[in-house]
């Protein structure tokens, strides 16, 4: 996988894989698949970002830095793929308005694969967002980022045992120099596809918290049959999410769960615009 | 089949019989899990890059270390810019200027009518390229280094060093960096406060960034300096003097954004939530060229093409004022007259009170402005050549004297924010109100102090010509 | 002083143009006046009837500072409007006016736990803030401050928060006389009838949310302890004072447990607990970056002032001010 590096001044004839990717910057008007970057501040999610559209965002060695949501687009063996990059937070709990974004988007906008930016230096802090984002979908990929400065710590990531453990498959990238991007796109190709088949880890909360949760997820499940992720939206309900509230009462979850059953319409449709000012 | 108002009113049933901890139950539940995967699939030997950087850590943040780095860095960041701006300053000025009588003498030949031609060239084109060359070339280098430093993860470091200055204030110890932003361009300090997750402590680095004098008032800074403070010395010293009263000024521009910090959050931000975390991430290689590109693109391109939209239209009211005939000179000169008495409560004069109503879109054509109205001529001009010559045409033929300069620069120090940034508050804050807000608290505090300091200069009966 | 005429005339023109929109204000502030003046009785009567006594004019009149003609005059109004009965110099809530009533109190609550939680005021000073702020919402609004707060059911001095409804959630409490001895409890509640009881208690020092337990029972006195003081209380003075079992989270810890601010540099210790009166923002950053019961931090490098100082926290490193890491107890990590 380390051949797989795609410094563009590098020649190109001794990295077949960099001949599959081409970046459409901002040119998206046609686009089969929806992909969604999401990850804590500060794990290089922006520099993989901008690997992959060829456009020239920039966040900073900052933690906290809000940015309007970005969206490119990148075409990878003959498939356009639109990219869309949350705001990094450090968890999708609170009532933040970053977080608000990055929920909902995961949610409503339901893209067909989520591919969550890790930082293979502070993976366990890192790990509590990628859960948070397993118990909303199911298609995700797990990209651990600054495997390079990782090593240069004396720190290795195993990354087969991490996608044992979260039944998502885990890929060490260096998004700076491009090391292990192709092997990041083929999965997230066959995540899509159904190629790989995902089976995100969910934990177990306290019993007392796990039964409010064994009550509610029948009910939710009533009201939209085959919803993915009516765990989570259970937990959203517990917690208070006047957003999850609405879309409940307005039947939009309903009808989220309905389009999971016609994966025709999903090609075309338009996506749920939220978070934009 | 049950009805969404069932799952929702049972939701919050259930919500009630959960222990009132539940949300840090569910926190503490995943962090446990991320634990327990984190041990099996990271695998540490050694520590040889946590080592360097808690190494230089020791460093940046050290009692005595810490201080000097961050002083070392700030005067080489400034002497970068206002040294290299100043060679690129010129060579722009030259250029845009040397267009501007390119296309006036086209106009010419064509035969286009005066006003035409003065409207365009004189006015609208004259307004623009002063703006650009004045704002562009420190822009250009500032922007880069400040955000190598970004890049690199000292800034940060700096939060941490300072947070417990701003914490006194009610302030977050990032403003130091939102603070330092504002002396390449407010609006852009403005827009730096995002990296502020607090919204009270935002609110305040927004509302005080406008007292860190931008890059754009360190023209009329430096001007006052070399003529008024620098004026008994000569050789090398005065460049020094001159360099030496413009900190000074920023410092005192420093100590009013703490104060009105610690004002603002005692009483009209008292309410908002706040909350402070600071994370220190390792530090990190930048990315040189991705660094030019986007702070070029990002921040430089972007602020000037706001404070360019501003300064056409500025261009044009002033050539207009400047060459409507009133009277014997022209209708500048007789709205500063009709201002003059108003300019003296504050130490200031008519001329100058007109070329800051007139420079709200940008304060790079304050000078040019003044000079324009001082000389009677009908386009905005550069002050004379050689300090003796400004100080002919402003103390010999306008009655200024020690008090106009240093009120001068107080009022610039304190003054209302340019339209670019009141517009970059409104954008940041969603909110007429605090972009109000911040134009009243700087113009309120502006007219308070160079009132004080005049009534007291006439109370101790100095400068009796310019009181 | 001819220059007076033209400004004089310009102000009677802006004043015109001004009249019906300044009119409207007007308007619109006597009825707020109004709303706060029938709030703050709802509020007078529903507290005498949670001390199981009835409000009267003269109560009424010394609680809102209002003469005797003008409490007559809001008596009547209030009446007219459905929300109180006068019966022989007592006043009555009406069901509609108790339901009024409780929206203020929680609406005045919530208000009390955004400045506490929120806006980290303290808790001497949010009584007044929220006072004034009671007045403002809307229902709706109201319940976005709710949802927003994570539907607390305590305000800071641990008092209910009623619901939508009305209803207030009960904690089951009981009388320090009938109290466990050695458990600690968290003082809910103090009768403040008969006041000669309730001064006794307030001059001994015990407060709301106090965590106390008995230490030891007699005929004669009861002797309590909160961990740095001791108070003796008769028996028929401390029946007055309610406990409630602690909240997992308030657990207290003694031994060698201290604030994460003590910890000294370098040392591992084990996050315990987090402070419940740190709440809101701050403790939920703190919870997201990893600060949860169980953690491992260790304080890093410090300024030379002493804070703030930074904490290694799983793998990355976070600058606390001290008054947050004061209410982070952790149990030092004993090395070797």
């Amino acid at each position: 996988m380390k051949n797989a590096a795609f410094v563009p001044s590098e020649s190109c004839a001794t990295c077949p894989a960099f001949a599959q990717l081409e970046r459409m910057g901002i040119k998206m008007d046609r686009f089969d698949h929806v992909i969604a970057l999401a990850g804590n501040p500060n794990t290089g999610k922006s520099t993989l970002f901008n690997a992959l559209t060829g456009l020239k965002q920039h966040t900073g060695n900052w933690p906290g830095k809000t940015v309007r949501r970005a969206e490119g687009g990148y075409q990878f063996n003959g498939v356009r793929y639109k990219l869309v990059d949350l705001p990094g937070t450090y968890s999708l709990l609170s009532t933040s308005q970053d977080e608000e974004v990055a929920r909902n988007f995961l949610l409503f906008g339901q893209p067909d694969c989520t591919v969550i930016v890790a930082d293979a230096t502070a993976l366990e802090r890192n790990l509590n967002l990628i859960l948070q984002i397993l118990e909303i979908t199911d298609k995700a990929v797990v990209a651990v980022n600054l495997i390079d400065e990782a090593r240069r710590k004396g720190i290795e990531v195993d990354t087969r045992a991490l996608s044992c453990d979260l039944g998502v498959p885990a890929v060490p990238i260096v998004a700076r120099t491009g090391e292990g991007v192709m092997a990041l796109l083929s999965s997230v190709a066959d995540v899509i596809a159904g190629r790989l088949q995902t089976q995100p880890r969910r934990v177990c909360y306290t019993p007392q918290l796990q039964a409010a949760l064994d009550e509610l997820v029948p009910l939710i499940e009533s009201l939209a049959p085959g919803l993915p992720n009516a765990r989570w939206v259970a937990l959203r309900l517990l917690d208070g999410d006047a957003r999850l509230q609405q879309a409940l009462l307005s039947g939009e979850l309903a009808e989220i769960a309905r389009r999971q059953h016609v994966p025709e319409s999903r090609l075309s449709r338009q996506i749920a615009v939220v978070g934009q000012q | 089949m049950s009805s969404p108002e069932h799952v929702l009113s049972r939701a919050e049933a259930l919500r009630r019989a959960l222990p009132s901890d539940f949300r840090d139950a569910i926190a503490q539940t995943l962090y446990a899990e991320a634990s327990r995967i984190a041990r099996r699939a990271v695998h540490t030997r050694g520590q040889r890059g946590r080592d360097l950087d808690q190494w230089i850590d020791q460093i940046v943040t050290g009692p005595v270390t810490g201080l000097l780095v961050m002083l070392v860095l700030l005067a080489v960041v400034v002497w970068l810019t206002v040294s290299g701006a100043n060679v690129l300053s010129e060579a722009l000025a030259n250029l845009l200027f040397g267009l501007g009588d390119l296309g006036r003498s086209l106009f010419e030949q064509v035969g286009a009518p005066w006003w035409l031609t003065g409207f365009v060239w004189d006015g609208v084109y004259l307004g623009l390229a002063w703006v650009v060359s004045v704002m562009f070339p420190p822009m250009a280098i500032f922007f880069p280094v400040f955000t190598i430093l970004e890049d690199l993860g000292y800034l940060p470091r700096v939060a941490f060093n300072l947070d417990w200055l701003f914490k006194r204030a009610g302030a977050h110890g990032k403003q130091a960096l939102t603070m330092t932003m504002g002396l390449g361009c407010n609006a852009a300090g403005v827009v730096a406060t995002r990296i502020i997750d607090s919204p009270r402590e935002r609110l305040i680095a927004i509302l005080t960034n406008n007292f860190v004098p931008c890059n754009g008032r360190f023209p009329t800074l430096i001007m006052l300096a070399t003529v008024f403070v620098a004026a008994g010395f000569s050789g090398p010293a005065t460049a020094l003097i001159a360099a030496s009263a413009v900190v000074a000024v920023v410092l005192i521009g420093v100590g009013f954004t703490l104060l009105m910090s610690w004002l603002l959050s005692r009483t009209l931000l008292r309410g908002e939530a706040s909350a402070f975390t600071l994370e220190l991430p390792p530090y990190r290689r930048p990315n040189i060229l991705r660094i030019l590109y986007t702070s070029l693109i990002d921040r430089t391109i972007f602020v000037l093409l706001r404070a360019m939209s501003t300064a056409a239209p500025a261009g044009a009211v002033i050539w207009v004022l400047g060459n409507i005939p009133f009277g014997e000179s022209s209708l500048a000169s007789a709205i500063a007259q009709a201002l003059d008495g108003f300019g003296r409560l504050f130490g200031l004069d008519g001329t100058i009170i007109l070329a800051y109503i007139i420079a709200i879109p940008a304060n790079e054509i304050v000078v040019p402005t003044m000079m324009m109205i001082y000389t009677g001529a009908g386009r905005m001009i550069e002050a004379p050549e050689g300090a003796e010559a400004i100080r002919a045409l402003l103390v010999g033929q306008h009655g200024w004297t020690l008090l106009t300069a240093v009120n001068l620069m107080l009022f610039s120090l304190l003054h209302n924010p340019c339209a670019t940034t009141i517009i970059t508050i409104y954008k940041e804050t969603r909110s007429r109100l605090w972009a109000a807000v911040s134009v009243v608290i700087t113009l309120g505090t502006a007219f308070l102090v160079t009132f004080v300091t005049a009534s007291l200069a006439r109370l101790l009966g100095l400068f009796p010509s310019g009181g | 002083m001819e220059w007076l005429i033209p400004v004089v005339l310009l102000a009677g023109l802006l004043a015109l143009a001004l009249r019906s929109r300044l009119a409207a204000s007007y308007r619109a502030w006597r009825a707020q006046q109004e709303r706060e003046q029938v709030e703050d009785a709802l509020k007078h009567l529903l507290n005498r009837e949670h001390q199981g006594r009835h409000a009267s004019p003269e109560s009424l009149s010394g609680a809102l500072g209002l003469s005797r003609a003008q409490t007559v005059r809001l008596i009547e109004r209030m009446e007219a409007q459905g929300l109180l009965q006068s019966r022989a110099e007592q006043l009555h809530l009406t069901p509609a006016g108790e339901r009024w009533a409780l929206n203020v109190l929680r609406a005045h609550r919530l208000w009390e736990r955004y400045l506490a939680d929120e806006a980290r005021m303290p808790l001497a000073q949010i009584h007044a803030e929220a006072h004034r702020r009671e007045h403002t919402l809307s229902e709706a609004e109201v319940e976005a401050l709710e949802a927003n707060l994570g539907y607390p059911q305590q305000d800071p001095h641990g008092d209910p928060i009623p619901d939508r409804a009305g209803e207030m959630p009960s904690r089951a409490s009981c009388p320090l006389t009938d109290w466990p001895t050695d458990e600690p409890g968290r003082i809910v509640h103090i009768e403040d009838e008969p006041a000669v009881a309730y001064q006794q208690i307030a001059a001994a020092g015990l407060k709301l949310g106090q965590t106390v337990r008995v230490l030891e029972r007699t005929p004669q006195r009861l002797t309590i302890s909160d961990g740095e003081n001791e108070y003796r209380l008769a028996p028929a003075i401390a029946a007055n004072v309610s406990v409630s079992p602690l909240l997992p989270t308030e657990r207290v810890f003694d031994g060698d447990a201290l604030p994460l601010s003590k910890l000294p540099l370098h040392r591992e210790g084990e996050v315990v607990q987090i402070d419940p009166a740190l709440q809101g923002l701050t403790r939920r950053r703190l919870l997201d970056l990893g600060l949860t019961v169980g953690a491992t931090v260790r304080p890093e490098m410090q300024t030379f002032v002493g804070e703030p100082r930074a904490y290694r926290v799983r793998g990355t490193l976070i600058a606390l001010r001290k008054e947050q890491a004061d209410h982070i107890l952790v149990r030092p990590i004993a090395h070797y």
